[in-house]
């Protein structure tokens, strides 16, 4: 599917809001416009720290995007469960440059692992949004 | 809608936001999307050298905060792009007035905003100084009402 295909008339736009954690600043830049291009607000972390004073904030998140290796005392694993037990009901996608163990499958919706194709993740964070807004787990 | 959306962006610009405290940034960056800019986010100056050392992303203006983990701060980022990128304007904001004033002389008369500081006021800078560098275009707010995208966002 093209990035041309927009999402706005398939999501409601006050329930698309996905937290983007990826401490390198271009490929950050690349993920949240790609996926801004699609009618999706994006917040963008730089590492869990950050990711978790977004968590433990009142903003709304609906979808959580995280690498897993990361230059700070909250890697992407320690991160998501957090974040699972924080907000039980936000999808989240890990990606990584290594295989996936259980304990990463186990507690994502989806993983990538890198290089990915930025299309597959744009694909799959619509797709887990639309399950979001109708309740799915 | 669509057309209307990529001018008003054009008209806009690009503006690079430094700063280190993720709720911070994740404001004012947000207010400045929705005002019509395009907004690259960086957290401390050695992101924002990353961004601004690849040429083929156009900036218009960097705000900035003065101070900054990492190895260089919100001054010193600002001389670097005045000695590197001398078509990109930038704005500094601190909570230490002294240090703002000494800041200034960096950049342009004005250039610098006391934090806190609100989401508006940094919008009305912002689109002061494009104006200014921009004679021959539309002013923003006149091209945002024309649009019907309402007021500033409170």
């Amino acid at each position: 599917m093209s990035l041309e295909v927009a999402c706005k008339p398939e999501l409601e736009q006050d329930q698309t809001t996905v937290l983007v954690v990826e401490d390198e600043v271009l490929i950050r830049l690349m993920i949240a416009d790609a996926l801004r291009s699609q009618g999706i607000t994006v917040i963008e972390a730089s590492n869990g720290e950050e990711a978790m004073h977004v968590l433990q904030s009142a903003v709304p998140v609906q979808l959580l995007l995280t690498d897993i290796r990361m230059p700070s005392a909250v890697d992407g694993l320690a991160l998501a469960h957090a974040a699972r037990a924080a907000r039980p009901a936000l999808k989240l996608i890990v990606a990584s440059s290594h295989e996936a163990n259980d304990e990463v499958t186990n507690l994502a919706d989806a993983y990538f692992s890198k290089p990915y194709e930025l299309n597959a993740i744009v694909n799959r964070v619509k797709s887990l949004l639309k399950e979001a807004q109708h309740g799915g787990q | 809608m669509a057309d209307s959306d990529a001018e008003l962006a054009e008209l806009a610009g690009t503006i690079l936001v430094v700063e280190d405290e993720v709720l911070i940034r994740l404001v004012i960056a947000q207010y400045l999307r929705e005002c019509g800019y395009r907004v690259i986010e960086a957290v401390h100056a050695d992101e924002a050298l990353l961004v601004l050392r690849k040429s083929e992303l156009e900036i218009d203006v960097v705000f900035t905060d003065v101070e900054m983990p990492g190895s260089m701060d919100g001054f010193a980022l600002s001389q670097w792009v005045r000695s590197n990128r001398p078509g990109v304007d930038v704005i500094l904001a601190g909570s230490v007035g002294r240090a703002v004033q000494a800041a200034s002389e960096l950049c342009d008369e004005g250039n610098h905003v006391p934090k806190p500081y609100d989401a508006k006021g940094v919008h009305d800078r912002i689109r002061r100084l494009l104006a200014s560098r921009r004679p021959g275009k539309r002013d923003l707010q006149s091209t945002l009402e024309s649009a019907s995208l309402g007021g500033p966002v409170q």
